[in-house]
């Protein structure tokens, strides 16, 4: 289970690791919306090559994308099957009923094959070589523009950066109480469909009472120390923009116009 | 008026958003059952946030816990911006039913209807179609007989965990 708190970072000295993480965060969430533009071989060659560099920079070994692709490879074969079947046109091979085999289904189950290959290799990436606390800085810098709408961006930040850091302790104390049950005969994992319904609140109750009792004391800790508001305050932790992220973005707007030029029309 | 009320929020209640959605999280990552009918608790965690705040905090919590599995965990299929709107519906549709008012069953039956049809069924597998290119009938039949059978397991589950919750914001 510490494994599990620890979240999925590995620790490492690369050049991935000196990019900024707002940097990344941008790259990796675009990168979806640029894989949508590879639509032939030439351009998912371009796009599995630009992920391929990105994996290969971070230094890791390959058991740790393999961990990343590990828990989806059902889902990822599933869904390229079921691809295969569903989509017609080109060349029929063969045919029952609803399903056929044809060349374009072949071709289509191999992109979404790459596809969400490929996607998992860029998100692993991300969460292998940054920190939570780095990401979660990061996805506030990204929220900062809805300020425009009046969005509370400051609250939400202290929401998340609370949640952040209570995650490991409920992590612990969620296994603390589930331990305290099962010591006096609880079961989690046994008897019919209501009697484990009922079996969760024996969890649910102990671990929200103590939550309540955090969060008072936590408020009131806040208060006395002076916090009135989120704005209007400074800030410790800073994120640092270098050299390096406008090379990494160049990348990526490469990338871009290459799969622009390069994709059919 | 009622509008109005739901945007504003104490210390105290914007801290405890801060762990239910920490709880969130973790309940996401626990699931009970033998292998073949794994049930994930995550859906307890919307139901919590429903239940205590207001839709508009339900919905940024909802967000926010998506976000906090994201960063912690990395998100198992990749970021994408769709998942974490669908992460803040169902919370939201949660608390239009269940905020501040009394528990009834069919509130439950009508907010998991609504939560399964709308969040899991059109929207998550509208995402799938729009990143991975899947098409939408394959995508849509690689998830029925998951979400014919599992809302049905989650009323009772809601049930029985909003009797247990009302009961301590009773004691508070």
């Amino acid at each position: 289970m510490s494994k599990i708190i620890i979240g999925r970072y590995i620790p490492g000295n690369s050049i991935i690791y000196k990019l900024d993480p707002r940097g990344k965060l941008l790259a990796c969430i675009l990168f979806i919306f640029v894989i949508f533009l590879a639509n032939n071989w030439i351009t998912y060659g371009i796009i599995s090559a630009f992920a391929l560099i990105a994996v290969a920079a971070t230094k890791l070994k390959p058991k740790v994308f393999w961990a990343g692709v590990k828990p989806l490879v059902w889902l990822i074969f599933f869904t390229s099957i079921l691809q295969l079947f569903f989509t017609s046109g080109g060349t029929v091979y063969w045919n029952w009923w609803i399903f056929t085999l044809s060349s374009y289904g072949i071709t289509n189950a191999i992109y979404i094959f790459i596809r969400f290959t490929l996607i998992i290799l860029i998100s692993t990436v991300m969460t292998v070589t940054t920190m939570p606390l780095e990401i979660a800085d990061a996805m506030e810098w990204l929220l900062t523009p809805l300020k425009l709408f009046k969005v509370p961006v400051d609250k939400i930040a202290l929401v998340m950066s609370i949640a952040l850091r209570f995650v490991p302790t409920l992590f612990d104390e969620t296994l603390k109480i589930m331990n305290a049950q099962r010591s006096r005969g609880a079961d989690f994992n046994d008897g019919g469909l209501i009697k484990r319904a009922k079996a969760i609140s024996p969890l649910l109750v102990p671990l929200f009472i103590s939550s309540l009792e955090t969060a008072v004391d936590l408020s009131t800790a806040m208060e006395s120390r002076g916090y009135r508001g989120s704005s209007g305050r400074s800030r410790y932790r800073v994120l640092s923009w270098s050299n390096v992220d406008w090379i990494n973005l160049g990348f990526f707007i490469a990338l871009t116009i290459l799969l622009l030029i390069f994709r059919t029309h | 008026m009622k509008l109005k009320k739901w945007f504003e929020i104490s210390l105290q209640n914007l801290v405890l958003l801060g762990i239910v959605v920490a709880m969130d999280v973790v309940l996401s990552k626990i699931s009970f059952g033998p292998a073949t009918v794994q049930i994930g608790l995550g859906f307890i965690g919307s139901v919590m946030l429903g239940y205590f705040f207001s839709p508009v905090w339900s919905a940024i919590g909802g967000g926010v816990a998506d976000l906090v599995t994201s960063a912690i965990f990395g998100q198992q299929g990749g970021f994408f911006i769709g998942f974490t709107l669908t992460a803040m519906l169902g919370p939201m549709i949660y608390s239009f039913f269940f905020y501040q008012k009394p528990i009834k069953i069919w509130r439950i039956v009508a907010a998991v209807l609504l939560v399964t049809v709308i969040v899991n069924v059109f929207l998550n597998t509208l995402w799938i179609h729009i990143m991975y290119g899947l098409d939408f009938r394959a995508a849509l039949i690689q998830r029925a007989p998951k979400e014919l059978i599992v809302p049905w397991i989650q009323m009772v589950v809601i049930y029985f965990v909003l009797e247990a919750l009302s009961r301590v914001k009773i004691k508070k």
